[in-house]
């Protein structure tokens, strides 16, 4: 009998198996073939002939050791199933790699979860800032049709968004080729609300009677306002309420409809309720009751015959766009309407262009907006990128399960799987992970909404970023899940199955991971190049803000509060509303905590401030120049101690300034030197484009300070006693000697006192006030993202320095036991560990640094105060990204140094 | 894919089918059961050693065949392979999901004949 034992060890050489094992499948096997030998020389063959066909049978296409690899190593196997291997089947084939994949992941909980997360966070920050970017700039206006509506604007003097009545009509009479309707709305004008004992701020757009017609929606209780309604001055006194105010502050009275109310102390009957969501003119703008035109007179200000009146320039203009009317017919229609009315009335309507655009979702501008586009891209971008450093921490964990499971694959390719098949599952795989990331994301994206959306403006106007969930948002957060399962799956899918297939089914377990080294380190030295990008983005946005807080705002905003007076929604007249102002300052500045108080037209950057065209004298514009103007105020005396604006120069606003005496102004550094350069301008005299009969005589110079925004440069600035120009409503401005907010109800109780009746609505701290989005409302906004964006970046970057390099480190613990086994000292391990992390570190550096120079080019116009190359930021988030990412890798090296030599040369 | 491969595929599924079956009434060693296989299929399926065993350690890992050694008196000891429960309740559905398959495969064939 011949032996076949050694044989039979030689083909199960290369499986490595414990000896006991191998000792007991050779047994086994060899008495087989024992059998097999004596059947065969029982059936008549030579004994050299069944020698030969016995061991041919042992060393068949090494099938047993190919067949005892998959069971001996047991690794995952996919399953075979009659009749759906075709590629052809490809639906089964999906089928089955889905369900695949899906036990891969159930079977590596830590895996999946960890991988799920990162995805979710990358792909929740793009849902989060999408969902903005959506509310802003892409969800249309809640109207049929919303690409019909568009909206018009005019160059020239008297041009602008803005119309009168009676423009509205002579434009809607000659464009009806053009429009099937045109509607006017006076857009957000502040009235109080009475009714049973219980008054409130609303906010109103008075409108013309076919404005409801123009949406294209029906009401949620009641009627809308007629188009017969409206055309006359303080006649059809209805109210049509929004649904959110209805529901808020009314109870969602059912009964409403017919119920009588006071606005601004005049009888109203309430006639409907709108839909909910109902925003026809801005998304962004929450308008909380609705009047006929007409009725604009409750303020208290507009004449009666303010409809008559050309130069009253009042109405936003809202038409629908006939079907199939091109822009150039537009155009050529609206040029000779410009022409006409401008020659007609070349005073009140000297227009040189009127033009109609798409009214944009965000409401009525006197362009189509183009910067907010921007903003969103450079968001949308950074967010892109945070997404991509997560796709690449999950390609990494994937390639690394992918070397492990090459000898899976390799047993499938010999088996004849074709390489596009395997890719196909491998990416399933990866795609069934994003989808997980991407449900994780949705909700993460949701809770980030959340917290945008109650992001307050500080701002006195309803303005509210509606940042629901809607179709755009999940198809963004479906489509960004799908793209990071290919990102992520897809070049650890390409190597997993390219290589040498024989080398890896014979070869060590050593050599089978080393080519997927490359790609990890390129990966991840991209990685820290990306975040860093998104540290010196985040570090130069952040600069500026502190830069801003800093800046001289050439006022004090410490311990002023702001109270908004508006007597005339409580029903005063004029003169009754004068008094009652008069009354309140007078009993103010008796109350103990004040250090002084007055009254404004306007607060710096509140949004609403004042500009005029001048004339001065002595100083003949040239006639192709436009005429210079200036920001202007009206104040009380006290406004400067008040707001704590330094007096440079004369006189500040007095009690001596009446009505009847002279008219005066206190100017700003910028206007002294603009229009009186090198002179004393105390004495001078300028006036009024319009008023040239009035002159205002100079008696006083301030500092410059911030009115409008932040960041542009000071322009021209004048100030003029309330007691020579009144006008209404104002706002009443404490300094106080104690914390301002302390003083907050008192002074509210005191005009309560005065005119129960009338709605205050609260009061601000002038601190707080800064915060508007004509302040720093923005810059905290960007400087939040950014850095939030950044650290998130910081995280997968540590995460993925520290990966890749323990990785390297356990990849090379068979040589690290045998360089201390030959006397290596751990500094010298330490080192070579530790400089595997600096080739990843330093490159990414420099990428990063590169990339930084880039982006920052873009957002030069959101820096204030720091230039898109400071090298401060630029080298100290360079310096800080440096020390933590090569911490990241000191701990592994170091734990390289730990490794014992005897157990490191028993490994493999 | 390539016959041979094919023939692979469809040899891995049913040998499942075909052992299970074998060691079903009573324990049996490796080379009994390819002799059985040989020989009830008239030598149309052939089982060589280093397809066999693979296939014997496979099952016996995932418990459903347990194999162990007997000695009996002026033998060489020898591994007899018996049907675990678990390997029962398979056998039972793969009886079910071969017939199923054979049948579906016999009326496309039977088909393509007439």
């Amino acid at each position: 009998m011949p032996e076949w034992k050694q044989e039979i060890i030689e083909q199960l050489a290369s499986l490595k198996l414990a000896p006991t094992r191998e000792a007991e499948i050779v047994e086994e096997v060899s008495q087989h073939i024992d059998d097999r030998y004596r059947e065969l020389i029982t059936g008549g063959a030579t004994e050299e002939e069944s020698r030969r066909i016995a061991l041919e049978e042992i060393s068949e296409e090494k099938l047993l050791a190919k067949g005892l690899e998959r069971v001996e190593h047991q690794e995952p196997q996919e399953p075979v199933v009659f009749g759906a291997r075709e590629k052809t089947y490809i639906l089964a084939g999906l089928w089955q790699d889905t369900r695949y994949g899906a036990r891969i992941l159930a079977r590596n909980p830590a895996f999946t979860v960890v991988a799920a997360v990162t995805l979710a966070l990358g792909i929740g920050l793009n849902t989060a800032i999408f969902s903005m970017v959506n509310a802003i700039l892409l969800r249309p206006l809640p109207v049929s049709h919303p690409e019909q509506i568009y909206t018009l604007s005019a160059s020239g003097k008297a041009g602008g968004n803005t119309f009168s009545y009676l423009d509205l009509e002579d434009i809607r009479n000659q464009t009806t080729s053009l429009f099937s309707d045109m509607a006017g709305v006076q857009i957000l004008s502040t009235t109080g609300l009475s009714m049973a004992g219980q008054s409130e701020r609303m906010w109103t757009d008075f409108v013309t009677g076919n404005f409801f017609a123009l949406p294209g929606v029906r009401p949620a209780l009641g009627r809308f306002i007629l188009p017969s309604e409206g055309q006359v001055a303080g006649a059809d006194p209805v109210l049509v309420l929004n649904y959110a105010f209805w529901k808020a502050h009314l109870g969602a009275d059912r009964d409403i409809v017919g119920k009588k109310a006071l606005v601004n102390g005049r009888p109203v009957t309430i006639v409907g309720v709108a839909p909910e969501g109902f925003r026809p003119v801005s998304t962004l703008i929450e308008t909380q009751g609705y009047m006929p035109l007409g009725m604009a007179v409750v303020d208290n200000q507009t004449k009666s015959d303010f409809l008559n009146e050309r130069q009253d320039k009042r109405l936003i203009l809202i038409a629908r766009l006939r079907p199939g009317v091109t822009e150039d017919k537009i155009r050529s229609v609206l040029d000779v309407v410009a022409k006409r009315l401008a020659a007609e009335y070349p005073k009140a309507d000297d227009w040189k262009v009127l033009k109609a655009f798409p009214l944009p979702p965000t409401g009525p501008t006197d362009e189509p907006p183009q910067g907010l586009g921007v903003v969103g891209a450079l968001f949308l971008t950074l967010a892109a990128v945070v997404l991509i450093l997560a796709c690449v921490n999950v390609a990494n964990i994937l390639l690394v399960r992918a070397s492990v499971r090459r000898g899976e694959i390799a047993i499938r390719i010999a088996l004849g799987a074709q390489r596009g098949r395997i890719i196909g599952q491998l990416l399933t795989e990866s795609l069934l992970l994003a989808l997980l990331g991407g449900v994780g994301g949705l909700v993460v994206g949701l809770a980030g909404s959340r917290v945008l959306s109650s992001l307050s403006f500080h701002m006195d106007i309803p303005i509210t970023l509606d940042l629901h969930l809607d179709w755009r948002v999940f198809g963004y957060a479906l489509a960004l899940a799908l793209v990071s399962g290919v990102i992520a799956g897809i070049a650890p899918a390409w190597r997993a199955t390219s290589g040498d297939w024989n080398e890896v089914l014979h070869g060590s377990g050593r050599t089978t991971t080393a080519g997927g080294h490359g790609l990890r380190k390129g990966l991840v030295i991209a990685q820290v190049g990306g975040s860093l990008m998104l540290l010196i983005v985040a570090g130069l946005f952040v600069r500026t803000l502190v830069h801003l807080q800093k800046s001289d705002l050439g006022f004090d905003p410490q311990h002023v509060l702001n109270i908004p007076l508006n007597p005339g929604l409580a029903g005063y007249s004029e003169t009754q509303s004068y008094e009652f102002v008069d009354s309140v300052l007078e009993r103010v500045r008796a109350l103990p905590g004040i250090e002084s108080a007055s009254v404004a037209a306007t607060v710096p950057l509140g949004g609403n401030n004042q500009g005029a065209s001048i004339e001065v004298e002595g100083l003949a514009s040239p006639p192709q120049q436009q005429t210079p103007s200036a920001g202007y105020n009206i104040v009380f005396p006290a406004y400067f101690e008040t707001m704590g604006i330094r007096l440079l120069h004369g006189r500040g606003i007095d009690a001596t300034d009446k009505p009847n005496s002279g008219r005066v102004a206190v100017i700003n550094q910028a206007m002294a030197e603009r229009f009186w350069p090198g002179k004393d301008p105390i004495g001078k005299r300028f006036s009024l484009e319009g008023d040239l009969n009035h002159p205002l005589e100079v008696v006083g110079v301030v500092r410059n300070s911030r009115t409008s925004d932040l960041s542009s440069p000071e322009g021209p600035f004048y100030y003029i006693p309330f007691a020579q120009q009144r006008v209404l409503p104002v706002t009443l401005q404490v300094r106080t000697f104690g914390k301002p907010e302390a003083m907050g109800p008192g002074v509210i109780g005191l005009i309560r006192s005065l005119a129960p009746t009338m709605p205050v609505a609260g009061a601000q701290t002038m601190t707080d006030a800064l915060n508007t989005p004509n302040g720093l409302w923005f810059f905290q906004l960007g400087a939040g993202l950014a850095a939030a964006m950044g650290i998130l970046g910081l995280v997968l970057a540590i995460i993925g320095v520290y990966g890749v390099v323990s990785y390297m480190a356990t990849q090379r613990t068979h040589e690290i036991g045998i360089r201390l086994a030959l006397g290596a000292r751990p500094g010298q391990i330490l080192g070579m560990i530790f400089r595997q992390g600096v080739r990843i570190v330093v490159p990414g550096t420099v990428i990063g640094v590169l990339a930084a120079f880039a982006i920052a080019r873009l957002m030069g116009s959101f820096l204030v105060g720091v230039t898109t190359t400071d090298p401060l930021t630029f080298a100290s988030v360079s310096v800080l990204l440096t020390l933590v990412a090569l911490t990241a890798s000191y701990i592994p090296a170091r734990r390289a140094t730990k490794v014992d030599p005897i157990v490191a040369l028993r490994h493999e | 894919m390539d016959s041979r491969i094919l023939d692979r595929e469809l040899k891995k599924g049913s040998a499942e089918l075909l052992i299970l079956s074998l060691v079903e009434a009573r324990p049996r060693h490796g080379y009994e059961i390819s002799k059985l296989i040989e020989q009830r299929s008239d030598g149309a399926v052939r089982f060589h050693v280093a397809s066999l065993y693979p296939l014997l350690y496979r099952l016996e890992k995932r418990s459903w065949i347990l194999g162990r050694w007997v000695e009996k008196s002026g033998q060489r000891r020898r591994r007899y392979y018996r049907l675990t429960a678990e390997g029962r309740k398979v056998l039972a559905s793969q009886r079910k999901g071969w017939q199923v398959f054979a049948a579906a495969i016999n009326r496309i064939a039977g088909v393509e004949h007439a």
